[in-house]
């Protein structure tokens, strides 16, 4: 599967990878161990924020946070 | 508003379906879907894992309708929230277009949980919702009906208070008269009520 941005593709399958792993093993069995993928998520939104603003892609109320930030 | 909604079993349990859930794409049966993209997620206090992801679509038209209409993109792109909740094994999602003239909008619900009656089993709810220029259509009819609900229900009271009056009314005229022709007991009677 692609990403929106094309040059994202390979950043966004890498963390796919990491987190399908994650939630499979970790997540749905009840692990609150912390999320591994956080740093390759971080370089991969970057990546398609930036193709968002390129292709102007109207997000509706999305906040770019990193997943440390805690929410409102 | 709720358009329609329909429920699917899956032979599989929750958590299988949920996997697969999270991987929907790409399949043979959405080719029209090119790309996924998380653009946020995080695991909220209750344990939740929240995510908001924007799926790329394309679709194809004929040439002479690009010519016609002048569009020279055909991607519409959708953005769905979904939350998955481990304890209580729901993995939700709520899917809606986006487009630049967002005055009414198509919103895709769907839910997956265990089959109450068997845990091996999966069962999906689907609901498709309209909404007008943001404001869901079905809170802007229920608001017209609460009011309508409440006016008449203010105007049921009101009535039942004049029916009360008037029938208190002809009580009293009722025992006036009968004061003057037959005596004590009947005033005795109505001055117990």
């Amino acid at each position: 599967m692609n990403s929106v941005g094309e040059g994202c593709t390979d950043l966004k399958r890498e963390y796919d990878q990491c987190f399908n792993r994650w939630f499979a093993e970790k997540f749905l069995k009840g692990d609150r161990s912390g999320d591994p993928c956080t740093e390759m998520f971080k370089k991969y939104q970057h990546c398609v924020q930036k193709a968002i603003k390129e292709k102007d892609i109207p997000i509706d109320g999305v906040e770019f946070m990193g997943p440390n930030k805690d929410k409102p | 508003m709720k358009i329609w909604t329909s429920e699917h079993v899956f032979n599989h349990p929750w958590e299988t379906v949920t996997k697969a859930a999270m991987q929907k794409y790409p399949n043979p049966m959405n080719p029209g879907v090119v790309g996924v993209d998380v653009l946020n997620r995080h695991v909220d206090t209750q344990g939740r894992l929240c995510s908001n992801r924007l799926l790329s679509t394309e679709w194809g038209l004929p040439s002479l309708a690009k010519t016609l209409i002048g569009i020279t993109r055909t991607n519409t792109y959708i953005q769905e929230n979904s939350v998955v909740d481990p304890k209580e094994k729901t993995f939700e999602l709520q899917s809606s277009n986006i487009s630049c003239t967002n005055i009414v909008s198509v919103d895709e619900k769907l839910t997956y949980r265990p089959h109450p009656q068997d845990p091996q089993k999966t069962i999906l709810t689907q609901e498709a919702l309209i909404s007008v220029k943001g404001i869901s259509l079905s809170s802007y009819l229920e608001g017209l009906m609460a009011k309508t609900i409440s006016a008449n229900a203010g105007k049921g009271r009101e009535a039942m208070e004049w029916v009360i009056r008037r029938l208190n009314t002809e009580i009293e005229e009722l025992a006036a008269t009968a004061q003057a022709t037959i005596r004590i007991p009947m005033a005795a009677a109505v001055t117990e009520k």
